[in-house]
């Protein structure tokens, strides 16, 4: 019992002061969060350091530049007071092809002025033949201007066609010429982005948002919620509605979500039920791998480097593997109790409004504890196993990959879990030993506290496992650690379990 | 005093040791001789209880090994490794514990060591700042510290410079004089010629040769004599009753053929002849004895 006290001790204090130690304390986990919180928190709370050139293709109505630049004025501004966004409408004057376009176009539509004119002209003189009575060859008069209208409505009908054509083919050359220099205008990263506003769209409901990054949500988020807003009224308007009407009418919604928790009501943040179950999670993971992880090197070390055999000749198998798995515990305890330590001087001085995070209290630190203590013994004996078959940490290596990747797939599912925490998969998946603790851990930052039925049935499955790996574990141990540079098979680790 | 008696020992279905017995008197040496994997390890380690074996006793004065106290025993292994980031006198001194002697005597035992073995400025240095020779006597200290009465060394000479291996005779002599029970495996016949008192030689598990060192000399001392002179010595061919075993200018192996009475006339007639400034008998080397006992019984078990 003795020699038990003397190499955990020994084990603990001789990696308690170690660099690997107190990174992994004190850096990883800032690290981690930092890893995990920011991309999300660029994406959403990005603030914009300077103002953004949104083009815009207008087409429709042309005071729809003007209202949507105001709407941009009075709710999107940077901190020194200026707009964030300003709106430039895409001209395309300075285009060759649009000016002959509109050469042609303003060529067409001169001739049918002027054939309106003569036409308007035309009827009006005929009217005049028509009312004056003292005319002298007055059937003649009219005959002829008949003839004369005529001919000119036929021309006029002619040069509309051809209106109609040019027009169509200027807005055809205008889009496609607005296009290619507001596209230039993003290459060059002098347009933010560039919206294309059809003609008719109050009826369509429809527009076009351009940008080098799709990933830019914000922004098109925000256009599409100020020009829905345009539509939405013009179509009131049209239904003659009063304009204070429709502004009370549009007034925005905000959302606030609860959850019943075993304390109460608690206010639902996603960030905060998502990044504390990732955290819990990845903390427990954290302190489970250190301490395993000095576990497996301290195991295979020894025996790489032959002071198993001392040991063994002082002290038992089972007294060096029970020393080593209680001294590296306390060590990954140590870790955790820092990690809480830290958590509640956080709640106590109400940092980051920790206090009002429901799941940081007593009793789930207490829960935290109870499950790393049973997820480390258990993974504890399988690194004991582990690093006693191998003798060299190239292959040990690889299985301690693959242990990780088991124990790090929660924190891949807690996207399927904050979804459907119920779901039968779910249940499954925190019934097997190796993944339990984590998944208490992401019920815990979810419900609060676990049900008793849940802690009662997850502490008695790993339990029942750690007294069995323990068990499996202490014979791979005594029979392997003297085993140097044989490699192990699975069929060798059958043999090894039967004789002994 | 340790016995070991009928000692059986399997690896799957490799005979480590096949009926191995022997005894070791406090205050003398044993030597455990053999080529690679005879079992010499093996029998160690079942002396450590680092294993078990199948069947057999292993008794200290009398008690059974299971019944004993670890920190009777003190142990070098063939393959040595120290903790290398830790600090030379926490090393020792957790090593004490282990062996239940109390910090502060494990504490000044070690110091005492260190003093002993030039090593007292090292203390508090780290064990991979040391030489290689430093840690071969940090070793010993490892193994010898808690005062054993039993002392196992496998391989102790193996990788150490010579003047190590004075310290670890002097060591092993000082532990004779003590009256500690002494184990060592070796392949280093000189040093076994020098210090142990009983050899034991196995080969394949199996016991071939067991006695003291003036036993096995005496049983396997060869009929020949070496003469070397300054001058030619042909005039040996005609002298009656010898047969030449190897021959060279000057000089001579051979064999008298004649009884025991006439031997004296023989060699007197040699003398004679020849101007001899040496004349010896041969002894074996226990190096050729080993050589010839496994190269027969290496024979045996093939036929």
């Amino acid at each position: 019992m003795r020699n038990i006290f003397y190499i955990a001790r020994w084990e603990f204090s001789t990696r308690f002061k170690t660099r690997s130690f107190l990174f992994s304390t004190f850096i990883l986990p800032v690290l981690f969060s930092l890893l995990i919180t920011l991309p999300v928190y660029f994406i959403t709370y990005e603030e914009s350091v300077s103002t953004k050139l949104i083009g815009v293709i207008n087409m429709g109505e042309d005071d729809l530049i003007e209202k949507l630049q105001n709407h941009l004025n009075d709710n999107y501004q940077l901190k020194n007071g200026s707009p964030e966004y300003i709106i430039l409408p895409i001209s395309v004057e300075n285009s060759v092809i649009f000016r002959k376009s509109y050469e042609e176009f303003e060529s067409v539509s001169r001739q049918l002025d002027s054939l309106n004119l003569a036409y308007n002209d035309l009827k009006a003189l005929r009217e005049k033949y028509f009312q004056t009575n003292k005319l002298n060859n007055k059937e003649l008069l009219l005959q002829k201007s008949y003839d004369e209208l005529i001919t000119t409505r036929e021309l006029k009908e002619m040069v509309e066609m051809d209106y109609g054509y040019y027009k169509q083919k200027l807005d055809s050359v205008f889009n496609k010429q607005a296009r290619l220099t507001a596209d230039s205008l993003l290459l060059k990263k002098i347009l933010n982005a560039y919206l294309v506003i059809p003609e008719n769209i109050y009826r369509l409901g429809s527009i076009e948002y351009h940008s080098l990054n799709p990933g830019e949500l914000l922004d098109a988020e925000r256009m599409q919620t100020i020009i829905n807003e345009f539509i939405v009224q013009s179509r009131l308007r049209e239904a003659d509605i009063q304009p204070a009407q429709i502004s009370q009418w549009l007034k925005p919604l905000r959302l606030k979500k609860y959850q019943l928790r075993a304390q109460g009501p608690a206010e639902w943040n996603f960030y905060i039920e998502f990044y504390g179950a990732v955290i819990g999670v990845v903390l427990l993971f954290m302190a489970i791998f250190t301490s395993g992880g000095f576990l497996f090197s301290s195991v295979l070390s020894e025996k790489t480097n032959r002071v198993i055999e001392i040991l063994l000749s002082y002290a038992s198998s089972i007294q060096i593997m029970a020393g080593k798995i209680f001294g590296l515990g306390l060590l990954g305890l140590m870790q955790v109790l820092i990690w809480l330590g830290i958590t509640a001087i956080f709640v106590f001085f109400n940092l980051f409004q920790a206090g009002q995070i429901a799941y940081l209290n007593l009793e789930n630190a207490l829960f935290f504890l109870h499950y790393f203590s049973l997820g480390y013994l258990l993974y504890a004996a399988i690194f004991v196993a582990i690093g006693a078959i191998f003798s060299s940490e190239q292959e040990a290596q690889q299985v301690n990959i693959i242990l990780r990747t088991i124990a790090i797939l929660p924190v891949l599912l807690v996207f399927l879990f904050l979804r459907e925490p119920e779901s039968g998969i779910i249940t499954v998946l925190s019934y097997i030993p190796l993944l339990t603790p984590y998944f208490m851990i992401l019920k815990i930052a979810q419900y609060g506290i676990p049900l008793s039925s849940d802690f009662y049935i997850t502490s008695i499955i790993l339990i029942v496992s750690i007294i069995g790996m323990v068990f499996f574990a202490a014979k791979i141990f005594r029979m392997g650690i003297l085993m140097y540079g044989k490699k192990f098979t699975l069929r060798d680790i059958l043999l090894l379990l039967r004789s002994s | 005093m340790l016995q070991l008696i009928n000692i059986v020992k399997k690896f799957d279905s490799t005979v480590a040791l096949n009926d191995i017995s022997f005894d070791v008197q406090p205050g003398s040496i044993f030597a455990l001789l053999g080529p690679n994997g005879a079992g010499k390890t093996t029998a160690l380690r079942l002396i450590m209880q680092i294993l078990k074996p199948d069947s057999g006793e292993i008794l200290y004065n009398s008690q059974p090994r299971i019944k004993l106290k670890r920190n009777l025993f003190g142990y070098l292994p063939e393959e040595r490794g120290l903790y290398q980031r830790a600090r030379v006198l926490d090393l020792l001194v957790y090593v004490g514990l282990l062996n239940h002697m109390s910090r502060h005597r494990a504490e000044v035992e070690a110091i005492r060591y260190l003093d002993k073995l030039g090593l007292v400025d090292y203390t508090k240095k780290t064990v991979n700042t040391l030489s290689k020779g430093m840690q071969q006597k940090i070793q010993f200290i490892v193994t010898l510290l808690h005062n054993p009465e039993i002392i196992i060394l496998d391989e102790p000479f193996s990788g150490l410079d010579p003047v190590n291996q004075m310290v670890l005779r002097n060591i092993i002599a000082q532990g004779k004089e003590e009256g500690k029970s002494i184990i060592l495996s070796t392949h280093h016949m000189s040093e076994v010629e020098k210090i142990a008192d009983q050899i034991y030689l196995i080969n394949q598990g199996h016991m071939i040769l067991n006695g003291s060192l003036q036993e096995i000399r005496e049983r396997f001392k060869e009929n020949a004599y070496l003469i070397e002179s300054d001058d030619k010595i042909d005039a040996i061919k005609g002298i009656k009753d010898i047969k030449i075993l190897e021959e060279h200018n000057q000089s001579c192996k051979f064999s008298i053929l004649a009884k025991d009475a006439d031997k004296k006339k023989v060699i007197s007639t040699i003398f004679e002849k020849i101007p001899v400034i040496k004349f010896i008998q041969v002894q074996p080397s226990l190096d050729d004895i080993f050589i010839k006992l496994i190269r027969n019984s290496q024979k045996e078990y093939k036929s």
